[in-house]
């Protein structure tokens, strides 16, 4: 019994193994954020557009919002740009910009010339808030609930199907819950 | 007269030792920079002036995985995180925290994934356990084989019982 039982298990713990490692479908670069479910890190930062102003987010405390962490050294940036300003214009909540490792004449002109889905971008000259989000590469948006905490991270360009499938119902579920 | 000579001997042996002095005080004070400046934590190399502090340092950053390239540290890497991450480990060093103080920090940011050589506990019981667990399997199998055969007869010797 045990002669043939034996390799039979460890013939299914292989492909179970191998079913899961080699799916082609798995991101190996995309890791779980350990900011979920704890409060989004305070950052104060001034404004790409208008380096006199400084972007907050602890000013939007009480609103679900989405942060877009982007630079214009980021091919894939400008692949999810349009989906970017296509989510502005249904004006479901603010996006905040977080410019990453970037120029800010750079990242001016990019906005200038493709257009502006943002409601404020910060610019993070040193890379240090970038760190406290965890961010290692670009685009990662995350979005933030009203009582300011992390509950979703995603790590690839924003498409119109990753809008409607993991983005609209979070955003729903967080004002029902009232947070 | 012996104690005039005494007397000339001290006087002169007294002022040796005050030009001495003198001496001494203008050269270091003309040794030290017209401008000082408080002292460097990092030189221009990106070197802690403190070796203990360098040793330290060297030792986390090879345990730390640089994300963007997942199978170096940020020792090794020349991304650009992993140069904001070691800026980031020797503020916190110079700023006198625990190694494990830095740890956390990255840990509390970028995962459990962001450590080479993660701490043992419950959850990692597996991947630390499984080599053994492994090792114990193949000395099991080794044995049971060697047994197996030492049961059997050699080629060159008749079976028992065949004769």
């Amino acid at each position: 019994m045990w002669k043939f039982l034996l390799p039979v298990a460890a013939f299914v713990a292989l492909a179970v193994l191998f079913a899961f490692g080699l799916n082609p479908n798995r991101d190996i670069h995309a890791l779980p954020s350990p900011l979920i479910g704890k409060s989004a890190p305070l950052f104060n930062l001034t404004d790409v557009m208008d380096p006199a102003r400084v972007v907050s987010n602890a000013a939007l405390r009480g609103q679900v919002y989405m942060l877009n962490v982007w630079g214009t050294w980021c091919y894939a940036c400008r692949q999810e740009h349009e989906a970017l300003l296509d989510i502005a214009r249904q004006h479901v909540l603010p996006i905040v910009g977080l410019d990453y490792m970037d120029q800010r004449e750079k990242a001016q002109q990019w906005l200038t010339q493709l257009g502006n889905p943002y409601s404020a971008v910060a610019f993070d000259t040193d890379g240090r808030t970038a760190i406290d989000w965890g961010v290692y590469g670009a685009p990662e948006t995350f979005l933030v609930d009203g009582q300011g905490r992390v509950i979703y991270k995603f790590i690839s360009p924003m498409t119109p199907e990753v809008w409607q499938h993991d983005f609209l119902p979070r955003i729903e579920a967080a004002r029902r819950s009232g947070a | 007269m012996k104690e005039a000579v005494a007397a000339r001997a001290a006087f002169s042996a007294l002022l040796a030792t005050l030009l001495a002095a003198v001496l001494g005080a203008v050269l270091a004070a003309s040794s030290t920079p017209v401008h000082a400046q408080a002292p460097r934590a990092v030189d221009d190399y990106g070197q802690l002036q403190d070796p203990a502090l360098q040793a330290r340092f060297e030792h986390i950053t090879v345990q730390l995985r640089c994300l963007v390239c997942q199978n170096e540290s940020i020792a090794d890497s020349n991304v650009e995180l992993a140069s904001d991450l070691r800026r980031q480990v020797r503020e916190m060093l110079v700023a006198g925290q625990s190694d494990d103080a830095i740890f956390k920090f990255m840990t509390d940011r970028y995962g459990e994934f962001v450590r080479f050589n993660p701490p043992l506990e419950t959850k990692t019981l597996f991947i630390w356990g499984a080599p053994f667990v492994m090792l114990l399997l193949g000395v099991l199998i080794v044995y049971r084989i060697v047994r197996q055969r030492s049961r059997m007869p050699l080629d060159d010797e008749p079976a028992p019982g065949s004769m």
